[in-house]
């Protein structure tokens, strides 16, 4: 990667970086909503739910980390 | 030599009058196939309680104006002058954007279900068990024996619970212990009526 074809005093560049940061909580925090949902049915037993509550907060992990993919390859 | 007699072989009984609980029920009695993490092998749930599925309106209707929003709003923007779609560089963050928001719209919907999914209220044969999932990082449980509860009280007010046949449930407990309560539960006075009948009032 060249460093010094990045012009650090462009605006975008830096919106682009607080951008991604700010993806990247949300990331953590998906993962934070998984470990929650992972506890709760721990804690509470219920026939339907679990499984499909799991799964989607599974698929709310993918889909963060496909976006935070995204912005950093058209970013 | 045959047998006179061969007993038949026997299902696993389930317990009379029990309910099927479905992933939108709010109020079964002898619910089957609902544990929680402390119940004891012998202990039985005879109560299980949600909030009404009337009180999630406010979150899906605002779901509902949050998806709809950036649809209305890119389609007046050409109206007012406002074109920032025309260069390359702001469609992409635009896309980025847009799409940042979506899956936050998406955070919102499942963790306001999961708020109303995980905030349950069961009376066992022993005890009351209060789940409380107040937050996404926070929940609380609280546990009570039948024993310790001095009184069980409800309040049903207003047009939309009178209609809907939802109310606040109260549970007092002796001495320091927290008071229970659950809140908008459906038809609070039948759930009065099975917690007194168990604490012999």
């Amino acid at each position: 990667m060249d460093f010094n074809s990045i012009n650090f005093v462009n605006p975008v560049f830096w919106i682009k970086i607080i951008t991604l940061i700010v993806i990247l909580f949300y990331v953590v925090f998906t993962f934070v909503v998984f470990t929650q949902v992972k506890v709760m049915t721990q804690i509470l037993h219920l026939p339907h739910g679990e499984t499909t509550l799991k799964t989607i907060s599974i698929i709310h992990i993918i889909l963060a980390i496909s976006l935070f993919v995204i912005a950093i390859v058209i970013l | 030599m045959n047998d006179i007699f061969v007993a038949p072989k026997h299902k696993e009984k389930m317990p009379e009058n029990s309910e099927h609980v479905g992933i939108l029920s709010n109020f079964s009695k002898n619910p089957n196939g609902i544990h929680f993490q402390t119940q004891k092998h012998n202990e039985k749930i005879i109560l299980f309680l949600r909030s009404h599925f009337i009180t999630n309106i406010s979150w899906i209707a605002l779901s509902l104006i949050l998806i709809i929003l950036p649809i209305i709003i890119l389609t007046f923007l050409p109206t007012f002058g406002i074109d920032f779609l025309s260069s390359q560089s702001t469609t992409r963050f635009t896309t980025v954007y847009t799409l940042f928001y979506y899956l936050m719209v998406f955070s919102y919907v499942f963790i306001s279900f999961l708020h109303w999914f995980y905030n349950v209220f069961i009376v066992s044969s022993e005890r009351v068990v209060d789940i409380d999932y107040s937050d996404i990082v926070v929940h609380n449980i609280a546990v009570t024996n039948l024993s310790h509860i001095e009184d069980v009280n409800y309040t049903q007010s207003g047009f939309i619970p009178t209609f809907f046949n939802y109310g606040d449930l109260f549970v007092q407990t002796a001495g320091n212990e927290r008071n229970f309560e659950a809140l908008s539960i459906p038809k609070p006075r039948e759930a009065a009526h099975i917690i007194g009948d168990l604490i012999g009032k």
